[in-house]
């Protein structure tokens, strides 16, 4: 199966956005992670939704701790505050190094494996240095799912 | 002939084996303490230049090794490391601040109790790295600063490692070298420890903890916490307590039975191993026991061998006599006078360089003493000026002992950066305050 069937187009973080969009683009298309591009689309880095979670809400010794913690905690006072806080930051402080890329000409099945040796569920198809879109776990098992439904 | 004669002949180009063995042992030393190059590389190099250059052979490196050392630090790891995945560390410490009502002075007080009897039966970074978290959390829900509960930490964790054989790696090196068993380290070290975590808990009360104050609801958030859902696996609990409670009976039993402490603290490992692993096929055996190997912490393991055979090269060399000559000039052989330099000096080079060369080094230019005091059996009050020296001097700065940094690196991955010299203004007055009642001890009791 050539990837082009699995591919999710998706739109691309870019500096200054707010956090607020990526949830939104994140949860249209079900991916866990966005390209964070220049204003040329070369691809400078990645956004994930577990990274923004994990930098905003959850200090170290918290994911330490994971096992004690109890329902009432300070850090849930005043939610809808730090919520709305969040989503109107800018995505820069949270962007990482630029991750996995396939070429879109590739098969499923290689897009595949290279998810399963680096332990993650998604990687960005990017032509001649121009991102196509994602490839996520989810996806493929859609993708997967349909063909068994037109037989 | 004397050793340095013999090494003459086959030290390259003919130098001078005392000097090629000093500059060679020094800028070993050197790169160690810069932290420029891993520990574990800069030592290994500095071991394999003793050999190239013919001031040890081989096999002479390989007897200056100390397996006891080597075992018994490793099998520890182990027990600890298959032990911490059962959640029993933050059960107690989550467990002893809910016993206080999450008073924040009691917090404090349990918190450097903890901390100070796991680092008495475990390594001291194990200990801080499984306690520090639970700390800041509770810092966090109490709405207080976490500094003065990180410092009281530090101090519990170097005063609770000096206690016993297995508390802190300077005890193990001194306790197979000399050898002495784990139930000379209780008798002799154990009894002033909690005159020292006292005095120093004294301070912290007017220092800080009589300042420290909570509202009802951050208190009460404490009081939420659900310590019962840290043991994440009941079974592996009950297997660790049964293991570790036999390897202390291990330890104590070790002299009559005949047996090294390596050898109980690698039998109670694999043992823990073969019974947390009962029921597992053999692929889900392998992956546990890499998993748990992949735990120990070979970066020390590997500066220890690098350490030793650097150590015998000079000890071969014959500048370890000449050092310990020259100290027994200065103390004119008072054994007082040696005892007290020995304490203060390790405690002063142990708060500002890594104590685990130090001690290397120290062990053969103390044992060299031997003839001036009448034989070996009558050092042992030079070996417990050694062993406070060296462990308690760790709390004196933030390098003193890898326990303080792993402790200032979490502190500064959640916002509360520990900074070198403010934490050096408080630490070394009070470490000097605990040097002053070992050396009370030291005087009273052997002198």
């Amino acid at each position: 199966m050539k990837l082009e069937k699995v591919l999710i187009q998706t739109k691309v973080a870019t500096s200054g956005m707010p956090v607020r969009e990526i949830f939104a683009e994140c949860s249209r298309v079900n991916a866990p992670a966005l390209p964070f591009c220049t204003k040329t689309g070369r691809i400078r880095g990645r956004i994930t939704l577990k990274n923004i979670l994990k930098m905003s809400c959850l200090p170290e010794y918290m994911v330490e701790t994971a096992h004690i913690l109890g329902d009432q905690l300070s850090s849930t006072d005043d939610l809808e505050a730090k919520v709305r806080q969040l989503l109107d930051n800018p995505v820069d402080p949270y962007s990482q190094e630029p991750g996995l890329t396939i070429n879109s000409d590739a098969s499923a099945l290689k897009a595949l494996a290279i998810m399963e040796q680096n332990d993650t569920s998604y990687i960005f198809v990017v032509d001649e240095g121009e991102y196509r879109g994602i490839v996520t776990i989810q996806g493929l098992a859609r993708t997967l799912a349909a063909l068994d439904q037109q037989q | 002939m004397h050793g340095s004669d013999e090494i003459a002949t086959r030290v390259i180009f003919g130098w001078d084996p005392l000097w090629v063995a000093s500059i060679l042992f020094i800028t070993t030393y050197a790169a160690i303490i810069s932290e420029k190059v891993n520990r574990a590389i800069a030592s290994l190099l500095g071991a394999g230049l003793m050999i190239i250059l013919g001031i040890i052979n081989q096999q002479t490196a390989i007897s200056g090794i100390d397996f006891n050392t080597l075992g018994l630090l490793t099998g520890m790891m182990v027990i600890v490391a298959i032990t911490k995945r059962s959640g029993v560390f933050q059960f107690i410490a989550v467990w002893s601040a809910k016993k206080v009502n999450a008073s924040p002075w009691g917090i404090m007080v349990m918190l450097s109790l903890v901390t100070a009897i796991f680092s008495a039966l475990l390594d001291n970074v194990t200990t801080v790295l499984l306690i520090a978290p639970v700390t800041l959390l509770i810092c966090h829900e109490l709405e207080l600063a976490p500094y003065p509960y990180l410092f009281a930490e530090i101090f519990a964790s170097n005063i609770g490692g000096t206690a016993t054989l297995i508390g802190d790696p300077p005890n193990i090196m001194i306790g197979s070298a000399v050898p002495l068993t784990f139930n000379d380290f209780i008798l002799n070290l154990a009894p002033i420890i909690p005159v020292i975590l006292l005095v120093t808990l004294g301070i912290f009360y007017f220092a800080w903890g009589r300042h420290l104050k909570a509202t009802d609801a951050a208190r009460n958030r404490i009081m939420r916490f659900q310590e019962k859902e840290a043991i994440t696996d009941p079974r592996l609990l009950k297997q660790s307590l049964v293991v570790l409670t036999l390897v202390i009976a291990g330890f104590v039993m070790a002299h009559p039975l005949h047996l090294e402490p390596a050898t109980v603290a690698m039998f109670g490992a694999a043992l823990l191993m073969l019974l947390s692993n009962l029921g597992n096929k053999a692929e889900a055996q392998s992956e546990d026991v890499h998993s748990t190997f992949g735990e120990v912490e070979w970066v020390t393991i590997f500066f220890f061998i690098g350490l030793f055979i650097a150590v015998k090269g000079i000890e071969e060399a014959g500048a370890l006599k000449m050092l310990a000559d020259y100290a027994l000039n200065l103390t004119g052989g008072d054994m007082t006078l040696t005892a007290m330099t020995i304490l203060w000096v390790s405690a002063i080079v142990s708060a500002i360089v890594d104590n685990i060369p130090f001690v290397a080094t120290m062990i053969p230019l103390i044992k060299s003493m031997a003839p001036t005091f009448g034989g070996a059996e009558n050092l042992l009050p030079l070996w417990w000026s050694l062993a406070l020296g060296a462990c308690l001097g760790g709390n004196g700065s933030l390098v003193g002992a890898s326990a303080n940094l792993i402790v200032a690196g979490f502190a500064e991955r959640a916002g509360h950066r520990i900074r070198f010299l403010p934490f050096m203004a408080a630490a070394f007055p009070m470490m000097i305050l605990s040097i002053l009642i070992a050396s009370i001890y030291i005087y009273l009791r052997y002198l």
